[in-house]
């Protein structure tokens, strides 16, 4: 029915954790719907990048190292990316978040500015934590459950900013709140790595519906067949349930 | 005087240990005597810093150790090493305690220790070794790693200019380390008949002196292949110190320079771990490439990555991955596809139980390239393991295959998985999954049910 345009961003310098996934399971769906998805693979080396040029944006969790880098290649298109994330979705995952945010405070004591698309502040941890990531929250005015895995290197100390949602199980953003990632605008910041969009159609689902929305498209009515992915959450949930953890326990977080 | 205390007691933890069983224990006395003296590694005596070589990286460092110090003692040489894989402090501090004197002198040739690279500062503290090999440094273990640029952190701790490195040509990221050593060796390997591409969506990495996107020609091994940065120029060379040419998996040969070696294993990955050691020992402990030939035809690797089994009348072909690590798991996807019969998959990526909290990761299997496999007559699938199967599944369907064609089993039960290997038409089965449940099949079969 129509051309959606996604725009990967920094494939190979962010390239961590299967996030390829999350391109296919976009491209399945918009292919589910007939339509005809085109992704650009946008590097350092993509000498005109114009974030208004698409429809749907995604930026994988990354190494510090090369955010600089990334950072000083985004500043100029600063004003396009917090005109997109107004109605476009644009889903940044993992440690990636760092960049849109307002000051990144490494290890070693030296900090360095964001882009300041959220109100933020990124702090390193000297340690790794990974777990599984259970929380609820809400898109395009549809709540959901989602799943995942988080791996975590940083805290995300909210502003002013709405976090994405609020968790069940999981470290999220700090190990103390319930708060997990970040929701500004039409814009995700979540700590679930890897494939989201494989394991939460729903979400993926509901990233579409804005584009539909977004271009006047007719609504595609015919469900998509989840059986495998609520099977996989059913399963996961459980394992949560029953594994030992040293994470403070969620009913007991503030706020 | 702690340190003498430290040194019998690891002799007598070791001894009793060796009553029980030669195949325990490599860690307990090299524990126990750091506990007495912590700065235990460091005070025993006639170590030549020269003469240590400590073998680091993310796939393939025991592997290496083994057939660097098979090499070297079938040449002659007297080697001190961890061989049984214990690649922590404790583990080398029990090597040293059971090669020293009373007295806490050692009388070696050569020092050759597999080294965790995360620890590797800790080691270097105690153990400054002059000489590192670097396997290659990979997406491994995030849940301890995080990502690759952690590791890279740890070396750099280590790695100065006083050091020799023996270096991957093909690996972008540890080969960077030439910035800093000042005398580097080379090793590589040049195009073979397993030599592969993937398609055009599958990421790279980003270059790790310009942060550009590294090209790589081909992959030799997943992620590790002759490469290009087209922003800065930085790139493997033609023509490294050490090369294995001529690969031929049919008659298991290759060359490393005019000297013909037999491939005690002819398995893909195995190649760079072939070019480093021959790499190491003759540049670092200069044995001749035609001695160490010989030694290659009577390699045996420990705890190797590839078993068959039989069960009524099917042959099981185990392949050992790393969780965690996409790199072994295309190695292994690799291999499968590359038979050309009838077969079936049984894939049991597993939970992650390394450490508490225990999680449901399998995305690195995204970062994996199944075309080849799904297009090689697979017959049928079968996707286990407890929390994992529906995610597993799930990335061949993403790939292609149809829901019908697998089998999602929900659990590790043993006879269920048998049961469902029972009902493939073709004999031959491929099996991935984590060696805990590879030995209770094992031990299934040997109990009297084949």
């Amino acid at each position: 029915m129509a051309m959606i345009k996604i725009g990967w961003l920094f494939p190979n310098t962010f390239n961590l954790h299967g996030d390829r996934g999350n391109i296919l399971a976009l491209e399945f769906e918009l292919r589910r719907r007939g339509h005809e998805p085109v992704t650009d693979k946008i590097t350092l080396d993509t000498k005109e990048f114009h974030p208004l040029d698409y429809d749907i944006l995604f930026c994988p969790p990354g190494e510090m190292i090369h955010f600089k880098a990334v950072i000083d290649y985004l500043m100029p298109v600063r004003q396009d990316l917090l005109t997109f994330i107004e109605k476009r979705p644009l889903l940044v995952t993992g440690t990636s978040i760092a960049m849109f945010g307002k000051k990144v405070n490494r290890v070693d004591g030296s900090n360095f500015d964001g882009l300041g698309l959220i109100d933020v502040e990124l702090v390193e941890n000297d340690r790794v934590y990974g777990d599984d990531l259970y929380f609820s929250c809400r898109y395009n005015g549809k709540e959901m459950e989602i799943i995942g895995n988080q791996i975590q290197m940083m805290d995300i100390l909210l502003k002013d900013e709405a976090p994405f949602g609020l968790l069940h199980y999981g470290y999220g953003n700090t190990g103390e709140t319930r708060f997990e990632g970040v929701h500004e605008g039409k814009a995700i910041f979540t700590n679930t790595l890897g494939p989201i969009l494989v394991g939460n159609p729903w979400l993926t689902c509901e990233m579409i519906n804005l584009v539909e929305e977004n271009k006047e498209i007719q609504p595609f009515l015919e469900e998509r067949d989840n059986q495998l992915e609520l099977a996989s959450m059913k399963t996961k949930t459980d394992l949560i349930a029953k594994k030992e953890s040293h994470l403070i326990p969620v009913s007991g977080r503030v706020r | 005087m702690k340190f003498y205390l430290a040194l019998w007691l690891a002799k007598i933890i070791n001894f009793l240990i060796n009553l029980v069983s030669r195949e325990r224990g490599t860690n307990l006395p090299g524990e126990k005597a750091l506990l007495l003296d912590p700065q235990f590694v460091r005070h025993f005596k006639n170590i030549d810093w020269d003469k240590v070589i400590f073998v680091t990286g993310t796939n393939g460092k025991s592997s290496s150790t083994n057939l660097i110090v098979h090499i070297l003692r079938k040449s002659g040489k007297k080697v001190v090493s961890n061989l049984e894989g214990a690649n922590l402090l404790a583990g080398i501090a029990t090597s040293l305690a059971k090669e020293a004197s009373l007295s806490g002198r050692l009388d070696a040739d050569f020092f050759v220790f597999e080294t965790d690279e995360r620890f590797l500062p800790l080691i270097y503290a105690q153990l400054p070794a002059k000489n590192m090999m670097i396997t290659n440094l990979q997406k491994d273990q995030v849940q301890r790693n995080g990502d690759p640029d952690f590791i890279v952190r740890k070396l750099k701790e280590v790695i100065n200019p006083d050091m020799r490195l023996i270096l991957n040509n093909e690996e972008p990221r540890s080969r960077a380390f030439d910035q800093i050593a000042k005398e580097v060796v080379y090793y590589g390997v040049s195009h073979h008949s397993e030599s592969f591409k993937k398609g055009d969506d599958y990421p790279t990495l980003a270059c790790p002196v310009c942060f550009h996107d590294v090209v790589f020609a081909e992959y030799h091994v997943d992620n590790v292949g002759p490469f290009d940065c087209p922003h800065c120029g930085y790139q493997s060379l033609n023509q490294p110190d050490f090369l294995l040419e001529h690969i031929d998996f049919d008659k298991k040969v290759f060359t490393v320079g005019d000297t013909l070696f037999q491939m005690p294993y002819d398995l893909p990955f195995m190649l760079y771990n072939y070019s480093a050691a021959v790499a190491v020992c003759e540049s670092i402990c200069g044995v001749p490439k035609d001695r160490q030939a010989l030694a290659f035809d009577s390699f045996k690797n420990i705890g190797g990555r590839f078993e068959v089994l039989s069960y009524k009348g099917k042959t099981i072909k185990y392949m050992r991955i790393k969780q965690e690590n996409p790199d072994t798991l295309q190695s292994a996807l690799n291999i499968m596809a590359s038979d050309s019969e009838d077969k079936m998959v049984a894939l049991g990526l597993y939970q992650l139980c390394d450490f508490v909290p225990h999680y449901a990761n399998t995305f690195y299997a995204f970062d994996c390239d199944f075309a080849p496999l799904v297009n090689s007559r697979v017959e049928r699938y079968l996707c286990f393991s407890e929390h994992v199967a529906f995610d597993t599944a799930n990335r061949l369907i993403y790939e292609g295959v149809e829901r019908r064609s697998i089998t999602i089993m929900n659990s590790d039960e043993i006879p269920e998985i048998f049961a469902e290997i029972e009902k493939a038409k073709t004999d031959n089965i491929y099996l991935i999954t984590w060696l805990s449940t590879f030995e209770k099949m094992k031990k299934y079969i040997e109990g009297g049910i084949n």
